[in-house]
């Protein structure tokens, strides 16, 4: 039993290294502007190492670099992001029903975005605001819950509850915005990585590349903090405090991502599932492995919704359409669930 | 012999009748029409009492003079419109018996006593229930973004009105002056007009898929092949691969929003280095036009058209002006000097002119 | 290292426990006994500082286990609950690595040597063939016996146990005093447990703690202080005490 197990660890991890390049290097061929590999690949090469037989700026460099390269990095942190928010927060939480989505952190980051970008217009960067009320919307759920957070149950209601409160107060943004703002808000907020800019990414891909590193450095504090609270305590654990910086870290790099994505939902939930349900639910696996996933996740995602039709289908849209009827599954074979 | 006084009171009304043309909106025999929505509707002959939710319509109301008979408006036109204020300053003491996002405010509305409501034909649903609830004719009109039915709406509220005359006046002014543009910036020869991308509703990649002004003044809207997608508002998303694909002679920005709150720029545009390879950026023939927001005003929209048949083709309209011509065009259908200068205090549109 | 409480109180609503003074010596097994509702468990929360005192101390070999933090504390005294709360599906000894917390920086995982004291754990309770099988898989009494690995991986001087034997079969329950008398014996533990089992805490234990109503009856070995009239005195109930080959039973 264990030998089948490491021999799935194993080849998981190669492919946790390897798949995400490759995913990439595909993406980078994709998109309207036909170019040919062999272009691409040169394009590369001569990026790479420059002074070779290219002669001047080529419109394929452009295209490569400032336009998909862009788009996909931030597909590549973006998921990376959103799975290891959602694999960190079930740990600690005890509660593989639980992600940043279900916790309010998405919609609470969504409004501040939100908030920001109608107020403030485009000179505050919206991440700001975005992480400040993904912590509200944490702190709102645990207060909500109280004593029974640790249940699975009232930790979901509180999520279900704190999220709606903030979709509210998204539609009350909304509201208020001028027809011109709110224009622009819809847009963002259907998802989309289309206009992802090395300006934004400058941003987002710091934070978001910080975040999920010291989320992976815990991973292997998650299975004791996954004990509970109190038999963590009894282990020694500074538990509260540990506690806070995994909320605080996962809330970071979900609004990082959100505020420029706008709410792109259930990556955080389907790929710690899956890695589970392959290599079994230690932590020391299952960080690195759903960072790794989740961005071969999104890119995939992303290159379906810009190349399947004629225009661009919403990325948020499309992880919703896959992710709710998982979620179905998932629920109906609850039994089975924390594999 | 029948005494002439006790013939008198039943000659005179009929050679009255006989002699004196139809209307200026008193007793009138009731006026069936057929609304955006396809619907019949019957309108009574008198109609002094409007309630208008759809902004097009309201600017075609003041511009056939019949501004007084406003008893409520939408709260676009009254909040966040620039030019209306302009157009019909007695806006500004009208109610808003609609809010964003809403339908009718049905309490607002009732004790105004409307004899007529028009609503936007994008929801056929709204429609039909301000029809059920109030009980009065609900007429479902707006152009679309076409200018045949521009003139259409126009000829329909003159009826409605009781002023088909100056109905008539706007529709063949408009006409004329179209149709002068269309020859000036019309193919002679092998020319052919440029290609054009429209970056509208404060948006790089959300254009419209139908906007009649571009061709109109001789140019191709490039993204007349996509099909609608979301929103309502007849327009598309595209990729910016997808713009440099296309690779537009020209790109329009909409700028009808004061510069402080422009979210999409023409500097932007023209710093942007992923759209450094566009032709109409490497030539600087990126500019702001003034869209449309709730359809068309038709005096502005007469502007928009000279004023790109300008852009597109500047040897052919080399004594162009658009201040002046947009202030004539405003007073023609508004009755008013210098609202255009007045518009272009605002969102600054004295810039745009030309060189 | 011994034990010693000083005059710990602890309230719940209307319940309130109250120890003077008890010292629970070094290397031995005091099993701490009682009818319901006794303050069996509570006490031994307060040991392990679980559940905080509202007043009084507790000190291990003389130090104040309130002054220290606790990892240190984690060091000394270790706590074995009867069930663990929650858990994934972790492997055996990916559950008992756990155990290793306070002696693993935050941002570090385990290393050979603490995976080697897991190893070791696992061997002393008996399931050293089992470090890949998933905990679900595992039957009560192994769980149980999964859980004093985990403390024992700790490695610290005082093993706290809750009811350990609560609800096992007769040869489980018998695997597990077996187990505690060892960790006593051959690693030189101070071992304090609640049993609900007389009879097998008289048998198993080196000291007894007599509980009632949140104090403390009598306390010292079964041999010295156990009579009729103590257990009288506890349950309420009369109750016999037999010698049967050198064995005491107590019937009821």
């Amino acid at each position: 039993m264990s030998g089948t197990r490491n021999k799935k660890t194993t080849a998981a991890f190669i492919l946790a290294a390897v798949l995400p390049v490759v995913i990439l290097v595909l993406s980078l061929n994709i998109g309207a502007y036909r170019i040919p590999p062999k272009a691409v690949f040169t394009t590369i090469v001569g990026a790479v190492f420059p002074g070779g037989a290219a002669s001047g700026p080529s419109p394929y460099a452009d295209i490569l670099f400032r336009i998909r390269l862009p788009r996909l990095l931030l597909a590549l942190f973006a998921g990376a992001a959103l799975a290891v928010s959602g694999a960190s927060l079930q740990a600690l939480f005890k509660n593989p029903l639980v992600f940043e989505f279900s916790l309010g952190i998405s919609y609470g980051a969504a409004f501040g975005a939100a908030l920001s970008l109608v107020f403030l217009g485009r000179k505050v960067p919206a991440q700001a605001a975005a992480f400040v009320f993904a912590i509200i919307a944490v702190l709102a759920v645990l207060v909500i819950a109280g004593k029974s957070a640790s249940q699975v149950v009232t930790i979901l209601l509180s999520g279900v509850i704190v999220s709606a409160l903030f979709q509210a107060l998204l539609s009350l943004v909304e509201f208020f915005a001028n027809p011109y703002a709110l224009q622009s808000l819809i847009f963002w907020l259907m998802g989309s990585l289309s206009q992802a800019d090395w300006k934004d990414l400058g941003m987002t891909l710091p934070i978001i590349g910080v975040g999920v590193t010291v989320l992976i450095l815990l991973r292997w504090r998650l299975n004791v903090l996954s004990l509970g609270e109190d038999e963590a305590r009894a282990l020694g654990v500074n538990v509260k405090r540990e506690k806070i910086v995994v909320i605080v870290l996962a809330a970071l790099t979900t609004a990082a991502a959100t505020a420029v994505t706008g709410v792109i939902s259930w990556v955080g939930l389907i790929v710690p599932h899956l890695v589970r349900m392959a290599v079994g639910a230690d932590n020391r696996k299952v960080i690195p492995l759903s960072a790794a996933y989740g961005a071969c996740l999104l890119l995939v995602a992303d290159d379906i919704a810009r190349s399947a039709a004629s225009f661009e289908i919403p990325i948020g849209i499309l992880t919703s359409v896959v992710g709710i009827p998982f979620f179905i599954v998932l629920l109906k074979k609850s039994g089975k669930i924390w594999l | 012999m029948i005494p002439a006084k006790s013939i008198l009171p039943f000659v005179l009304p009929a050679l009255a009748a006989m002699i004196t043309p139809a209307a200026v909106g008193q007793s009138r025999s009731p006026v069936t029409i057929v609304d955006s929505l396809g619907r019949e509707i019957v309108v009574p002959g008198r109609v002094e009492r409007i309630i208008s939710l759809e902004p097009e319509v309201t600017r075609i109301i003041v511009a056939l003079g019949e501004g007084k008979r406003l008893v409520g408006i939408d709260f676009f036109l009254r909040h966040h419109d620039r030019l209306f204020p302009f157009v019909f300053p007695p806006s500004k003491r009208l109610p808003v018996v609609s809010n964003q996002g809403q339908d009718l405010n049905y309490e607002e509305a009732i004790p105004l006593r409307p004899d007529i409501i028009f609503s936007s034909p994008s929801e056929f649903r709204m429609t039909e229930a301000i029809e059920k609830k109030m009980r009065l004719p609900v007429a479902a009109l707006a152009s679309m973004g076409k200018f045949r039915d521009l003139v259409t709406e126009i000829e329909t509220l003159g009826r409605i009105l009781g002023r088909e005359d100056r109905a008539a006046e706007l529709t063949t002014y408009f006409k004329e002056h179209m149709e002068a543009i269309r020859r000036a910036a019309a193919a002679t020869g092998v020319d052919t007009g440029p290609t054009v991308y429209l970056s509208f509703w404060g948006s790089l990649l959300r254009t419209p898929v139908s906007y009649e002004p571009v061709e109109a003044a001789g140019g191709k809207n490039l993204a007349s092949r996509l099909l609608p997608s979301y929103l309502g508002t007849a327009g598309a998303t595209v990729s910016i691969e997808q713009v440099l694909l296309w690779d537009p002679e020209v790109i329009l920005v909409q700028g009808n929003y004061p510069p402080a709150e422009r979210q999409m720029t023409v500097e932007s545009i023209l710093r942007d280095p992923r759209l450094a390879s566009v032709r109409a950026v490497r030539t600087g023939r990126v500019h702001y036009t003034f869209g449309f927001w709730y359809w068309w005003d038709p005096a502005l929209v007469l502007v928009e058209t000279a004023y790109l048949a300008r852009l597109f083709n500047p040897g052919r309209f080399p004594d162009f002006d658009l201040v002046r011509e947009g202030d004539e065009i405003f007073k023609e259908f508004y009755g008013t000097e210098g609202l255009f200068s007045a518009l272009c205090r605002v969102l600054e549109c004295h810039e745009w002119n030309p060189e | 290292m011994k034990v010693r409480v000083e005059n710990l109180h602890f309230s719940y609503g209307e319940f309130s426990l109250h120890v003077a003074g008890q010292t629970f010596a070094d290397a031995r097994v005091t099993s701490i006994v009682g009818p319901n509702g006794a303050g069996k468990s509570t006490f031994l929360k307060c040991l392990a500082t679980i559940l905080p005192a509202s007043r009084g101390s507790v000190f291990v070999d003389e130090q104040d286990l309130a002054d220290l933090s606790g990892k240190s504390r984690a060091r000394l005294v270790g706590y074995v609950p009867q069930e663990p709360s929650f858990t994934f599906n972790y492997s055996v000894l990916d559950f008992v690595l756990t155990g290793r917390a306070a002696s693993i920086p935050v941002f570090s995982s385990p290393s050979r040597h603490d995976v080697a004291a897991a190893e070791d754990a696992l061997r002393f309770v008996g399931l050293a063939e089992l470090p890949g099988r998933p905990f679900f898989e595992l039957s009560s009494g192994e769980r149980r016996l999964v859980l004093i690995a985990r403390t024992l991986a700790q490695d610290p001087d005082i093993l706290l146990l809750d009811e350990p034997t609560t609800f096992l079969d007769p040869r489980h329950e018998i695997e597990i005093l077996e187990l505690i008398r060892r960790l006593a014996g051959e690693m030189r533990k101070t071992v304090i447990v609640t049993l609900h089992d007389l009879d097998m805490a008289v048998k198993y234990s080196d000291d007894m703690v007599f509980m009632k109503g949140g104090n403390v009856v009598a306390a010292g070995p079964p041999g010295d202080i156990l009579s009729e009239a103590l257990l009288k005195a506890v349950y309420d109930i009369e109750m016999g005490i037999l010698d049967v080959d050198g064995r005491r039973l107590i019937v009821r």
